[in-house]
């Protein structure tokens, strides 16, 4: 939409003036250090991923699967009975093609940011992740992808161990 | 039924930082106050004639009339504490032995929040006359804190 706003009202800066000390500013940074308690569910569902494993938990009066893993489930209120080794492979859900990175710059090739309803998982329950090594005009809904996973020697147990979602052939 | 177990190899806690930076232009009446004080160590103040009133830091219109402002005025660097409060604890909630010093100086019609200093916290009344003790020239850059306190005048 901005690209067809020609003229801009107001006084434009670039960096160059403010290089040059053409105008007076201050500059701030604001320090946000946090550390937030990661909890028995998705502590648990955090080191699975450094095994290379994604976790869910089940709850027996529901009969239903949830991932990332929860302590209580949130239809009934009941501790879940256990965890669930679940699937690296399941379907997208929804997905944007998104053409600014999270610091607001343009960029050309869009990040695919998608919810992906993972495998042994209720229906309608999945996680939100990347698609990569796929043509942006290919992703569809309803399209089977699978996990691609860092060197197990590179994982953390972060979200990011895995890289993205890649685009999986469908048998017939 | 039993509660889920922890996982002993589980990381504890999520440890990150926010990358939150900001750049603040002053604007037109801004970039003329900051302006005087690096440059000539003044401290402007703009004066609406309809109303009577010199603000303190000078501004480009006139908050009662809305008027635009084009008459400047050197408001001076000596004033009066108006109100003033001592500080012992820091910005994380830290005691400090020696509180600082704040207050609000009027100068014009207008005035400044700012730090006292060269005073003992017991000195300090409503109504002293104290007197803006600005920085060396080179070390000044465009900010209130070119200001380095206010102190007895």
């Amino acid at each position: 939409m901005t690209s067809k706003i020609k003229h801009f009202p107001g006084t434009a800066l670039s960096e160059e003036d403010f290089a040059q000390g053409k105008v007076l500013f201050s500059h701030d940074e604001l320090k946000a250090d946090f550390a937030w308690d990661t909890g028995t569910g998705i502590g648990a569902y955090l080191a699975g991923l450094k095994n290379g494993i994604l976790l869910g938990s089940y709850c027996t009066t529901c009969r239903k699967t949830v991932i990332p893993p929860r302590t209580v489930c949130e239809m009934c209120f009941r501790p879940m009975q256990d965890y669930v080794q679940l699937k690296d492979t399941g379907t997208v859900n929804t997905f944007s093609l998104c053409y600014v990175t999270w610091d607001v710059k343009r960029i050309t090739e869009p990040e695919i940011p998608a919810v992906i309803e993972i495998d042994g998982a209720s229906p309608l329950h999945g996680i939100l992740h990347k698609l990569g090594e796929v043509d942006p005009h290919q992703v569809h809904i309803g399209m089977r992808v699978q996990a691609v996973w860092k060197p197990a020697e590179e994982r953390q147990g972060a979200i990011t161990d895995i890289l993205y979602f890649k685009p999986v052939e469908v048998e017939a | 039924m039993s509660l889920l177990k922890s996982d002993p190899n589980a990381p504890q806690a999520w440890v990150g930082d926010l990358p939150v930076t900001s750049r603040y232009t002053y604007g037109l009446a801004g970039e003329r106050f900051f302006r005087a004080i690096k440059d000539e160590g003044r401290i402007l103040g703009s004066y609406c004639p309809k109303c009577e009133i010199t603000y303190v830091p000078g501004r480009v219109f006139c908050e009662r009339c809305l008027s635009e402002l084009d008459e400047w005025v050197d408001a001076g660097t000596q004033g009066e504490v108006h109100t003033y409060t001592l500080l012992y604890v820091d910005h994380d909630g830290n005691p400090l032995e020696h509180p600082r010093l704040v207050a609000f100086i009027r100068l014009g019609d207008g005035g400044l929040i700012h730090n006292l200093g060269e005073v003992e916290p017991e000195e300090i009344f409503i109504g002293m006359p104290v007197e803006a003790v600005f920085k060396p020239q080179a070390e000044r850059q465009g900010s209130i804190l070119d200001i380095a306190y206010f102190r007895p005048a």
